[in-house]
């Protein structure tokens, strides 16, 4: 099928670009600013996993990105092998997302939502209560300090959340998580338990926000404990996985792309209206592209490839239940 | 109509991608050349080229200062702080770069950070990438903290005030340098303050301290403990909250019921509003209240008498009088309606320091800047004369003011004071 | 010890009024139009500013200026739906609380962008005669400006509930509540009722605000953080209820005034955080919601 087919060329290309500025690239801005669009776009399809496939909107996603950070940096720091500290990272707060999705996924909708929120926050000040201590790198790690290893390591993460959301929008479980967003009552009555499936989602976006949070603390140089639990990660992954379009794969990496270097490219000679800037365009990609910047660009190529109109609108109200390809 | 916006939308975030990552950037504050922002594409790392290079146009400082955000009326007056020196500096001539044998004006390129670390990284790494000789810093710890790691990597100075947590200072960087005062100082200032102006048996020796759960209360509060007794003073109340709180009847109750004298507390605003606001409502003050901030004067001015007598520390005030003064604070009286805030001076000095360094290096190579900066010694600038210690910090004056009768007096160190300590405050 | 239980119970009473009355606005948004206005303490920003330049600039009490506060962010609210949140209203439920957290996220920026712009980012409060003045019982003290907070807050939402059942445009916004498409059949002008619904909630924001900046203090971004405590009542109380909301919020802040107490400041807000999920653990439903289907 043509778009399958699409997806899967520029897919390869951008892994291509991404590949080509780690490997070719010495500008520290550039590799810093791909650096944070992966992470995010890393972060927000692991929240799109919970969000978009399986429909619970959770407001507390950053408690799982900065467990995988403060536990992997504290370990990595303290003497253990890099790979050591990401696993027991990826393990313990997969454990801790089983754990709390029991009593968590009992909410439905805005309880859901407010409920994962209040976890978040609450986190976020314990972690700042107990570990108020700036965590730096050493003079000696800035001294040798190697982007080589954060990007790819970031990169990876990437390409590992992206496979792992592919092959998931593609099986039974999958399939189950989305019969759940749709109408999770008429889902529990074919035989899906609503509740596995949303656990499953649960513990998988966990996991892969874990790594994200892994890379950040690998990458970042100096940062407060508390910040990576910072309920800005989170809404600024939702941002991105709206923006770019939910439900979808590639949403949220055009999503990210958007934010990160949308608003670093901005010009800084209008300086507070550069975020007046930035917000009224968030503005205007919610109201004019409610599926995201990926609807708009499909609904842009489609014209432009001339496509007859009866495919489009069949397109259109199938859109609203996220089944769109790609 | 939607197929309009669809393509306006479309042709802005076209229009940003081109802008692209070597910005087309810079708010530059250079009065002469006004168009020649072309900043020499330099590539990152030092130029250690022989042959005689053509003069730059100017000198390139890049200042990434949280001016929206959670730190924004902070950054407002770093920012004002760096531009008054800059163009000062380039109305008297500029720099003389022995080098090229000509003296360059400044230009500084000002970045918003909205006061998100991530943001600070990102921007410092364009700026650097851009060529800027220098970095100035932020204001308030968690984004000078990220400047300043940053600024180590990439091996190119960086000064900043507006932060008084030691902890950065003990991590060997070379890079970052901050004539400013820090914790171990206040503490000691504190007590010397006290019994500097108090006469011995009037002194307010119950002590009590609001700490909040930050790295720099970690640091501050236990120093202020430890330095009391020494000093004759007992601690009786040490409490801890978080910043943020809406509400600080337990801890007044409990300051009040332990009859502590001098409180001292570090609040992130707005916190210590709340507190004097919430102390005036439950009808209690101790006779000397210490709040370590930059004074955030037209706050202050707004409290009226719950905040009368605070005593506020702040980095610098004009009364100081050291050289330079008059004219900030004639210009910041003119452009801002009130004398100069406290931290328009601090980073103020900041570029003086910078200048003078880049003069005596007599070149603008990373290293030599920072060897300049590093060697400066008693050079006189608007917040006394500086000398950098080995972990990048200087003396510095620590003064302090107090709230009397609406006006902000300064009280501490004495031979520059304006008023004298009025105690009991209440 | 007992006199710090007691001065602190009364102390988060009153908060917690001032909680109330910054839900009120944000339950009424989302209950009517199902909208998640996270600018809502934008709006309350707003409104605090204004009341402290009425103040500074006039002279004019800030517990005078109220009615005037009141109606001047009601009409920013209409602006702000006519723009923005009516054309999210066009969508079912699910994709409409989505895109208006969204949209009023990006209203966020804006917002304290703009303030910081015009208002500078430092922190203002307004100081009355009357500031630091409190009823005392004994050695108990009540101080005025907080026990205004929670007046407004008690009168708001019971002239909110009489509006809402002894009026006939109070049925239309509970018709309208329940289930639009079914209101609408019965002629009730659905964009109207949101217009309205929206600008009230807006000028109750900015009640709200004023109140703040006479109690507290505003800067640009004190949004986000009363936002977060509204949403948290609003869910307590459970979802569709008005009546609960100012004793959800009385709630809040009387867990986070004792947890102060017990456990020492620090774990105040996350003892309250913690109490409010394990309450609705045990009732999902919030205290006077309906039981979900």
């Amino acid at each position: 099928m043509p778009k399958k087919w699409l997806s899967f060329v520029s897919g390869s290309a951008v892994l291509a670009l991404a590949l080509g500025i780690g490997l070719g690239s010495d500008n520290q801005h550039l590799l810093t600013i791909a650096i944070q669009t992966m992470l995010l776009a890393a972060l927000a399809s692991s929240w799109n996993i919970l969000g978009g496939f399986a429909g619970q909107i959770s407001l507390g996603h950053a408690v799982f990105f900065g467990l995988g950070a403060q536990i992997t940096r504290e370990l990595w720091l303290d003497g253990l092998p890099l790979a050591v500290s990401v696993a027991a990272a990826l393990l313990v707060t997969a454990v801790f997302a089983a754990v709390v999705g029991v009593p968590m996924l009992r909410f439905r909708d805005i309880y859901f939502t407010i409920g994962t929120l209040a976890l978040g926050v609450a986190i976020f000040l314990t972690v700042g209560n107990v570990r108020p201590r700036l965590s730096s790198l050493t003079v000696e790690a800035l001294r040798e300090y190697d982007f080589s290893g954060p990007y790819f390591m970031t990169l990876g993460v990437l390409v590992v959340t992206v496979a792992v959301a592919t092959w998931l929008k593609n099986s039974k479980v999958g399939l189950g998580m989305m019969a759940v967003r749709d109408d999770e009552a008429a889902a529990g009555s074919t035989g899906i338990n609503p509740l596995s499936h949303k656990m499953v989602a649960f513990v998988v976006s966990a996991g892969l926000a874990a790594m994200a949070g892994a890379s950040y603390a690998y990458f970042t140089a100096s940062y407060y404990p508390s910040f990576p639990f910072s309920v800005v990660w989170t809404f600024e992954a939702i941002l991105v996985a709206f923006v770019g379009g939910m439900g979808t794969i590639t949403g949220p990496l055009i999503g990210s792309v958007f934010f990160v270097v949308g608003r670093d490219a901005l010009p800084s000679s209008i300086e507070e209206f550069q975020v007046v800037v930035f917000g009224l365009l968030f503005i205007l990609v919610v109201l004019l592209l409610p599926g995201g910047l990926l609807e708009g660009a499909q609904r842009f190529i489609r014209r432009v490839s001339k496509q007859d109109t009866r495919s489009t609108s069949n397109e259109e109200t199938t859109k609203s239940k996220g089944k769109e390809l790609v | 109509m939607r197929k309009t916006a669809l393509s306006v939308l479309a042709v802005l975030s076209m229009i940003l991608a081109a802008c692209g990552t070597e910005g087309a950037d810079t708010t530059t504050t250079t009065t002469a050349p006004a168009e020649a922002t072309t900043t020499t594409p330099v590539a990152e790392t030092t130029t250690t080229a022989e042959e005689p290079v053509d003069a730059p146009e100017s000198i390139t400082i890049g200042a990434v200062v949280p001016l929206t955000g959670a730190f924004a009326g902070g950054g407002a007056q770093i920012e004002r702080g760096y531009r008054y020196a800059v163009e000062a500096i380039n109305d008297a001539g500029g720099v003389s770069v022995e080098e090229f044998g000509v003296s360059l004006p400044l230009e500084l390129v000002v970045r918003d950070d909205a006061s998100d670390p991530n943001q600070t990284a990102s921007n410092m790494e364009e700026l650097g990438g851009a060529g800027v000789v220098a970095y100035l810093g932020g204001f308030a710890t968690p984004v000078v903290a990220a400047g300043t790691a940053i600024a180590e990597r990439s091996e190119i100075p960086y000064l900043a005030v507006a932060t008084s947590t030691q902890a950065l200072h003990e991590q060997g960087f070379r890079y970052f340098f901050s004539p400013f005062p820090k914790s171990p100082d206040m503490a000691v200032s504190t007590y010397e303050m006290l019994n500097g102006l108090i006469p011995e048996g009037e002194r307010p020796l119950r002590v009590g301290i609001f700490q909040e759960s930050t790295d720099w209360g970690e640091e501050l509060g236990p120093l202020w403990a430890e330095n009391a007794t020494a000093n004759g003073y007992e601690v009786v109340l040490h409490e801890t909250y978080a910043p943020g709180a809406t509400d600080f009847t337990d801890i007044i109750l409990k300051a009040q019921a332990a009859d502590v004298q001098a409180l001292f507390s570090l609040p992130t605003p707005p916190d210590g509003f709340a507190i004097y606001q919430q102390m005036g409502e439950l009808g209690w003050k101790p006779p000397f209240n210490l709040v370590v901030r930059a004074a955030d004067v037209p706050t202050w001015n707004d409290l009226g008498e719950a905040g009368e007598g605070v005593v506020l520390s702040t980095p610098w005030h004009p009364g100081l009088g050291f050289p330079g003064t008059e004219e900030v604070n004639a210009r910041h009286l003119e452009e801002e309606g009130r004398p100069a805030d406290p931290v328009v001076g601090s980073a103020y000095a900041l570029v003086e320091i910078l200048a003078d360094a880049i003069e005596r290096a007599g070149t603008l190579d990373h290293e030599a800047v920072r060897d300049a900066i590093a060697a400066t010694d008693g050079l006189s600038t608007i917040i006394g004369p500086i000398t950098f210690r080995e972990d990048g910090t200087a003396p510095v004056p620590n003064p302090l003011m107090q709230r009397v009768g609406g006006a902000i007096e300064l009280i501490w160190p004495a031979e520059s004071a304006t008023s004298e300590l009025v105690f009991p405050a209440n | 010890m007992s006199r710090l239980i007691l001065q602190s119970a009364v102390s988060g009473i009153l908060v917690g009024g001032m909680y109330g009355l910054v839900a009120l606005g944000l339950a009424l948004a989302f209950g009517v139009l199902k909208v998640l206005n996270v600018a809502h303490g934008e709006l309350l920003m707003l409104g605090g500013y204004a009341a402290f330049f009425a103040f500074t600039v006039w002279g004019v009490d800030p517990i005078v200026s109220i009615p005037l506060v009141f109606l001047g962010l009601c009409l920013f609210g209409v602006i702000l739906y006519f723009t923005l949140f009516r054309h999210v209203t066009k969508l079912a439920i699910g994709p409409r609380i989505k895109n208006s957290l969204l949209l009023s996220f990006g209203l966020v920026l804006v917002l304290q962008a703009l303030a910081v712009r015009f208002f500078t980012g430092d922190e203002r409060t307004i100081s009355t005669a009357y500031s630091s003045e409190a009823i005392t019982i004994g050695w108990l003290r009540v101080p005025v400006v907080r026990l205004a907070g929670l007046v407004v807050a008690v009168v708001a939402a019971f002239l909110l509930e009489w509006v809402l059942t002894r009026t006939r445009f109070g049925l239309a916004l509970r018709a309208t509540s329940e289930d639009w498409t079914r209101a609408a059949l019965t002629g009730v002008n659905v964009g109207w009722v949101y217009l309205t619904a929206f600008a009230i909630s807006a000028g109750l924001a900015a009640v709200a605000g004023s109140l703040i900046g006479l109690g507290y203090s505003v800067s640009p971004n004190i949004g986000l953080g009363w936002t977060l405590k509204a949403l948290i009542v609003v869910v307590l109380a459970g979802l569709g209820s008005m009546r609960g909301i100012i004793l959800a919020g009385v709630f809040l802040g009387l867990t986070e005034s004792l947890a102060a107490v017990w456990l020492g400041g620090e774990y105040r807000e996350i003892a309250a955080l913690v109490l409010f999920l394990v309450v609705l653990s045990v009732r999902p439903q919030g205290f006077f919601g309906r039981a979900h289907a």
